[in-house]
């Protein structure tokens, strides 16, 4: 029997919520993408919170919050331990968008679902693969091999192929079968007929126009508020599709000689474009071979200026100006204050490159035709004052009190057990002895004493003697002198290692850009005041599609192409799905099943496959026929065994006469011009190929299934005369008969 | 899993092909170039019908045609892959004559980083001989043409071509250098290029694969000499540098451009930013190449190590360097007081290590510090003996009083570490290539004695040598889909088509299932004819006739429009259409193509000779003599094949040949021979006779 394939969506299925999807491949559990909303409701993941602990292994596709913002919070909260794997792009943006979306919520609330610390530790775990890899992996989930394939979409984003006996699992999210600016087009194509296909129809409905009609749009549309005198709000996400944005607006500011500023801010931006720039070879082709030939680095971005903070933004004024800033869903963070800024006046624009997120402030914008009035929080982190202060710093005084004093107390607790244990041992002075010798062989007395000399004069109540500690001077010596270590004048590999890395901050992973750094190593006590407020939406608002997605049509056709034997449809609003298992179901002979959340659905195949050995006798008895790449022939064998395997030997008896095959693809198209060049006369006549004046060729029935199983049905008639057979006579040419 | 079959043995020509074992089993490694000689790394791999070249560098010794590799020992057209480890001219300069000049046409890697340095090293290469060379082997042109021919790999990423997948691990030694795995059919070759498994301050320690390779074709530069370690050269290398500039001295450093030259800046600017006291004295790094390829370097981060690629993480570029100026000429060189200069040729050949070194070398404050490995013949080979005179580039004599120090910080492997190496992975094959003739034989003794009595062979073969491996594999075939439903047991049989994709890989399958398995390339088909043939009168004479000479004629069992249809043998269907004509249906076969043949030969004598009177002896003729004859036509066979044929009772048929008597049953086909071959024979004999006698096989029997 085939491999055991079962699929439980956890959140994003029959509908937009974040993607996350567990995947058991004969009982290895996979995590597929661990999301969450902008929103950080720990609601969502309630789903994910039943399973988190049995997980064997976390894939991720995407460096965005949509598809690994819940992975600190469930690394922290839920138990989820395992090893989380993806490209390196996807782990340093990654990485920066959690940053990001931590500073942005931090500045306006007491967020505590995670910190910055779970980030990391959350991050630690990471396993890095480069596209094409493949990766074994071990103990539990022996025999499965894990290949990451590009996918398009977000710099670094990745198509899973899953592979446990030669049968493929396919997790293809958010593709972009185009190439763009920097990324190339997916290679999902390019599988062959996976047993499973796990895919999203999140864009089933959507249709798009020309790449390049689109950005000239986009651009125009831009150039137009900002030559009457308005500026563009452009949310964007951290550091996923606005590269593709920076690029194009770079590149076309490049070329007209524009003056107006480009502000790209985000709490990450200038290392996020620190990283990207290092990451060429997973860009496309032609940005590689730039950078080959001429060292040319696009994201050097000389129009755009990086800017981490607001009061940047701020000293530029009113002047016309492009901002793209994080947090695409207008919930929190700079899109947010922007946004109110910039509301109120007819002149700007705020443009949405992508589709809010469901129950967001982006989404409620794009809804047709926008509301007049939005409400809108707005929060602010500010330094404590007055009596405020007072309070706060007594109560800080308190807390501190209290540890130490709680720390005193184990420590005279832990001290009164030692002395017990010294009384016992009825001789103090020894067991200082002992000690003594142990902490100088740890290389230092001041750590092992340094209790009693803070604790000072602690009366040890059952202490006989009570003395400062004493250690005798022990050392050797011989005829040259004091016995020296020739080790402690070693200049040590890990100090030299040490000081290479001296100054290097090296707790964090990636860096935190200085600004933001400050405003959170920043011990200033704060607190955040917020109040509600109305915005009157007066600015023009426009939504054009830079979600680097394939569109409906696409994702069709590449469903159509790849041809899964079965698909699981995932991510995508309830019609959107629908819409795509009618599609696909109707087309083809392929299962489509789509799950609702928590819905386990058993794709097991229902191929079966074996493996056996081919005999060397059985071979060099075999003539092959060569077809392109292929070879054929037929095989009469009988099963034997040898070590435990099956092994195919020379039939023993006189195998049966078997029917004979014809192998080949026909296509009647190239049969037509095969015959015109032997001089026939041949046309195409209702579906059928007239030859000369009575013989008809037809294809019936499955010609027009294209992934679709059997074989091809020809029919050949016409009455007896010389021109049936010769045209028989070329038919079969075109066949090899087995 | 291929497993190797035979000892390896090393001929001094090309074996004929054919020889002994199947020539498809054959892998033969030959070493082009860098068989017993450090440079133009160059070595040719083939096994069944595929063929590898890995490197295709230039000997730096030698100019012209004289440096190349030999081509002219394979066949260029005939080579599908060819992999380059790392930018080293020695291993990369003379794949732009290769690509250009030759017949080969297969595709070429490397990873990006050593692409993108490839192509400034080689312009400066062929800038720099263009002054000295008359035939150059290629132009810049030529370069530039073989960037688009050259395809990137990144480490770690699974090609396949034409049947050979091959992937790379980090190698260390310099940016982007890899260590190249190919797998053909199960048999894998570990080619290391230049390695080194000490990780420095910028590159990766070499990693190790985690597989044992059938071959491993490994460098041998360092033999079984073994290096410092490495902070311990560092130390005398700072130390060096910072006791002569603070006596006033001058420090020159020859180097290559690319390579060690960014590791010693690396501890240059370190230990320049520790030590605020050195600040005033400038460090000069005088390469146009070297900046240019700082771009490189300062984006290829990822091919990097951890320790670098933190240092990246958390504050800015590190190869942005804060102590380093860099100098064009010398004569935007302003020499007064004490300075550190690292200038190539490494060699001190020429240009302007040469320059300086000439006005440097007579003051005894100055020092030369000699950082890796240098090449016999170059004037720093000269000086790491110190003599006491040196001949400057003007041909004048001069004292060298110059402090003359030599520390390694060459990224090659030392001895532990290959010792280590190959302890881990264990290839049952180690060829030795890059190395002088001498290291290579201490480190083939050396590694002999480790690997003894562990069936490891060790061979150091010259240029053009090649080593022949014999590799059984075994060809394990998958059967696929509806044929595959139940695993079969002993003795059961299995048929259906065997489909061999790419030469390797195998798979068995019911042949309707053929299309989903080639992925709609393949596909099987079916074909069915229908011919109208014209006849007029009754069917039942077609009946009658039909019935009288086929063994099967049944009425059709799927009735159509009360049309009256006959079966022929279960494949042909007749049916009488209209007044004027017949149908005949059948789907394509041989067999039923001779049939339908038959039946239409049958039809039109029945309408061109009008209905025949039929004779009493046929239709008295019976079914016994119809065996009758068989049996006739099989003894008269027989005899003809065997000699002595002697018709027994019932039909039996008693063969002796050379005194082995075999018993034939005539009719069920079985025979009693205790000669087993002679049985099988008959038992064939037999077979086909049958297949003349009855060729239209019943099926219902």
């Amino acid at each position: 029997m085939g491999t055991s394939v079962q699929v439980t969506p956890l959140s994003g299925a029959y509908g937009e919520s974040p993607l996350c999807y567990l995947l058991a491949v004969d009982g290895f559990r996979f995590l597929l993408d661990c999301g969450w909303s902008d929103l950080c409701d720990p609601s969502q993941l309630e789903p994910l919170a039943k399973v988190a602990p049995t997980i064997d292994a976390v894939l991720l596709s995407h460096p965005d919050m949509m598809h690994l913002g819940a992975l600190p919070y469930a690394m922290k909260h839920l138990g989820l331990s395992a090893p989380v794997y993806a490209t390196e792009p996807v782990f340093r943006l990654g990485l920066l968008t959690m940053y990001d979306h931590f500073l942005s919520r931090w500045q306006v609330s007491d967020f505590d679902l995670f910190t910055l610390d779970d980030v990391d530790s959350a991050f630690q775990n990471v396993v890095r693969l480069k596209y094409s890899q493949n990766h074994l992996l071990r103990d539990k989930g022996e025999g499965i091999v894990i290949a990451p394939h590009v996918a398009g979409h977000l710099l670094g984003g990745t198509v899973w192929k899953i592979t446990k006996d030669g049968e493929d699992v396919i997790y293809a999210v958010d593709f972009n079968h185009r190439k763009e600016t920097h990324l190339n087009g997916t290679v999902l194509t390019s599988f062959v007929r996976p047993a499973v296909l796990i895919t999203d129809a999140y864009n089933a409905l959507n249709n798009q126009g020309y790449k390049r009609k689109q950005d000239q749009n986009f651009v125009d549309a831009l150039l137009k508020v900002l030559a009457s005198g308005g500026s563009v709000l452009l949310p964007v996400d951290t550091a996923g599709r606005v590269l593709e944005l920076l690029l194009i607006l770079d590149e076309y500011w490049g070329q007209r000689n524009l003056k107006y500023p480009i502000h790209f801010l985000t709490n990450v931006s200038t290392s996020t474009i620190d990283f990207v720039k290092s990451f060429l070879e997973w860009m496309n082709d032609s940005i590689s071979k730039e950078f080959e030939q001429n060292r040319d680095n696009p994201f050097l971005l000389k129009n755009v200026s990086l800017i981490i903070n607001k009061e940047e933004l701020e000293k530029l004024g009113d002047a016309p100006k492009v901002v793209l800033a994080s947090m695409a869903s207008l919930e929190v963070g700079f899109s947010h204050d922007i946004f109110v800024e910039m509301a109120n006046d007819t002149k700007n624009l705020v443009l949405f490159t992508e589709k809010g997120q469901f129950g967001t402030l982006a989404r409620m914008l794009q809804v047709d035709p926008p509301p007049k009035a939005v409400k809108v929080t707005v929060s602010k982190r500010i330094p404590l004052v007055g009596d405020e202060l007072k309070a706060y710093e007594e109560e800080q005084e308190r807390i501190k009190k209290e540890e130490s004093l709680k720390a005193s107390r184990i420590k005279e607790e832990e001290l009164k057990a030692s002395h017990g244990l010294n009384a016992k041992a009825s001789d103090p002075m020894t067991i200082d002895g002992s000690s003594s010798r142990k902490s100088s062989n740890a290389g230092s007395h001041f750590g092992a004493n340094v209790d009693i000399l803070i604790d000072g004069f602690v009366p040890p109540s059952t202490s006989v003697a009570p003395m400062f500690p004493f250690f005798e001077n022990t050392a050797e010596w011989d005829d040259f002198g004091e016995v020296i270590n020739p080790d402690d004048y070693m200049m040590k590999q890990e100090e030299m290692d040490y000081s290479m890395m001296h100054g290097s901050g090296d707790g964090l992973d990636g860096k935190i850009d200085e600004g933001s750094a400050r405003l959170l190593l920043d011990s200033t006590p704060s607190k955040v005041v917020s109040n509600e407020m109305t915005v009157q939406v007066r600015c023009s608002l426009a939504y054009m599609d830079f979600e680097g997605r394939s569109d409906g049509r696409s994702v069709k056709s590449v469903i159509a192409h790849v041809a899964p034997l079965k698909l699981v449809l995932v991510h995508g609003s309830a019609e959107a799905t629908e819409h795509l298992k009618m599609h696909c179901a109707k087309n083809s002979d392929l299962h489509v099943y789509a799950p609702q959340v928590e819905e386990t659905i058993d794709v097991t195949s229902d191929l079966c496959a074996y493996k056996v050995q081919l005999s060397e006798k059985l071979m060099s008895n075999i003539i092959s026929k060569k077809l392109g790449e292929h070879e054929i022939a037929w095989l009469d064998a009988e099963v034997g065994k040898e070590d435990e395997k099956l092994i195919l030997l020379p039939p023993s008896s006189p195998p049966p006469p078997h029917k004979s095959v014809l192998v080949g693809d026909l296509k009647l198209a190239d049969f037509k011009q095969f015959l015109e060049n032997k001089g026939w006369q041949v046309e195409f006549a209702g579906g059928a190929l007239r030859c000369g004046e009575y013989i008809t060729v037809r294809k019936i029935g499955d010609s027009i299934q294209k992934g679709g199983a059997g074989s091809q049905q020809l029919v050949i008639e016409g009455p007896l005369c010389e021109d049936y057979y010769k045209i028989r006579e070329l038919l079969y040419s075109q066949f090899y008969l087995l | 899993m291929a497993s190797v079959a035979a000892a390896l043995r090393s001929v001094g020509k090309r074996a004929a092909p054919g020889g002994d074992r199947e020539d498809g089993d054959r892998m033969v490694i030959t070493p082009l170039g860098a068989g017993n000689e450090v440079g133009r790394s160059c070595v040719h791999m083939s096994y069944r019908g595929r063929a590898v070249l890995f490197d295709c560098g230039v000997h730096p010794g030698y100019s012209g045609v004289a440096a190349l590799p030999y081509f002219d020992e394979i066949d260029p057209a005939a080579v599908d892959v060819l992999l380059v480890t790392h930018f080293h001219l020695d291993h990369a300069a003379a794949l732009p004559y290769f690509l250009e000049k030759t017949a080969f046409k297969g595709r070429v890697f490397m990873t990006h980083a050593t692409k993108a340095i490839y192509q400034l090293l080689l312009l400066d290469y062929v800038r720099v001989s263009k002054a000295s060379v008359d035939d150059m082997l290629f132009d810049e042109q030529d370069i530039h043409r073989s960037m688009d021919r050259i395809e990137t790999v990144d480490f770690h990423q699974a090609v396949e071509v034409n049947g050979i997948r091959f992937w790379c691990y980090a190698a260390g030694h310099v940016l982007g250098a890899a260590m190249f795995a190919v797998d053909i059919a199960g048999a894998r070759v570990l080619y290391t290029g230049d390695y080194s498994r000490e990780e420095d301050r910028h590159l990766p320690a070499a990693e190790t694969p985690p597989f044992s390779p059938d071959v491993c074709v490994i460098e041998s530069t360092y033999g079984i000499q073994q290096h410092q370690p490495r902070d311990v050269r560092e130390r005398r290398f700072t130390e060096i540098v910072s006791s002569t500039v603070s006596q006033g001295g001058r420090v020159l450093i020859p180097a290559y451009a690319l390579g060690r030259a960014q590791e010693l800046l690396l501890i240059l600017d370190e230990y320049w930013s520790n030590h605020p006291e050195l600040h005033k004295i400038p460090i000069y790094y005088a390469s146009a190449l070297a900046k240019r390829c700082m771009a490189v370097y300062q984006t290829h981060m990822s091919s990097m190590n951890e320790n670098i690629r933190n240092k990246f993480g958390c504050s800015s570029n590190p190869f942005n360097f804060k102590h380093v100026e860099s100098l064009n000429s010398i004569d935007s060189f302003h020499d007064v007081g004490p300075s550190v200069v690292m200038a190539s040729p490494g060699g001190l050949q020429s240009g302007l290590s040469r320059q300086l070194f000439d006005r440097w070398c007579e003051d005894g404050k100055n020092a030369c510090v000699i950082p890796g490995y240098v090449v016999a013949g170059t004037l720093a080979k000269t000086i790491i003996n110190e003599p006491r005179e040196v001949t400057l580039a003007n041909g004048l004599t001069a004292p060298l009083n110059m402090q003359v120090h030599y520390i390694s910080f060459s990224a090659h492997a030392d001895f532990p570490q290959t010792s280590a190496f190959l302890g881990e992975i264990r290839p049952p094959n180690i060829v030795l290539v890059h190395g002088e003739a001498n290291e290579m034989a201490r480190l083939k003794q050396r590694l002999v004695s480790q690997f003894d009595g562990t069936n490891t062979n060790v061979v150091s073969p010259k240029n053009c040598q090649s080593v022949e491996m014999f590799f059984r594999s075994e060809k394990m075939a998958k059967a696929v889909g509806s044929l595959a439903e139940k695993v079969p047991n002993v003795g059961d049989s299995v048929s259906g088509l065997l489909l061999t994709t790419k030469g390797f890989t195998y798979q068995v399958m019911d042949p309707d299932e053929l299309r989903v398995y080639t992925r709609a390339q393949l596909s099987s088909a079916n074909i069915t004819q229908r011919i109208s043939v014209p006849y007029s009168g009754s069917f039942e004479v077609v009946r009658y006739r039909l019935n009288q000479i086929y063994e099967s004629v049944e009425e059709s069992a799927v009735e159509e429009s009360d049309v009256p249809a006959l079966v022929v043998h279960q494949r042909v269907t007749v049916r009488q259409d209209s007044e004027t004509s017949v149908t005949l249906q059948w789907s394509s076969d041989p067999i039923s193509d001779m049939v339908s043949d038959s039946v239409v030969a049958a039809i039109l004598n029945i309408s061109r000779k009008g209905p025949k009177g039929v004779r009493a002896e046929e239709a008295a003729r019976t079914k016994e003599e119809t065996e009758r004859m068989a049996h006739k036509v099989v003894h008269a066979l027989m005899v003809s094949l065997f000699g002595d044929v002697k018709a027994g009772q019932e039909g039996e048929l008693v063969i002796s040949v050379d005194g082995d008597v075999a018993h034939l049953d005539g009719k069920s086909g079985d025979v009693e021979c205790e000669n087993a071959a002679l049985k099988e024979r008959i038992e064939t004999a037999f077979r086909r006779i049958q297949g003349a006698v009855r060729p239209i096989p019943l099926s219902a029997s």
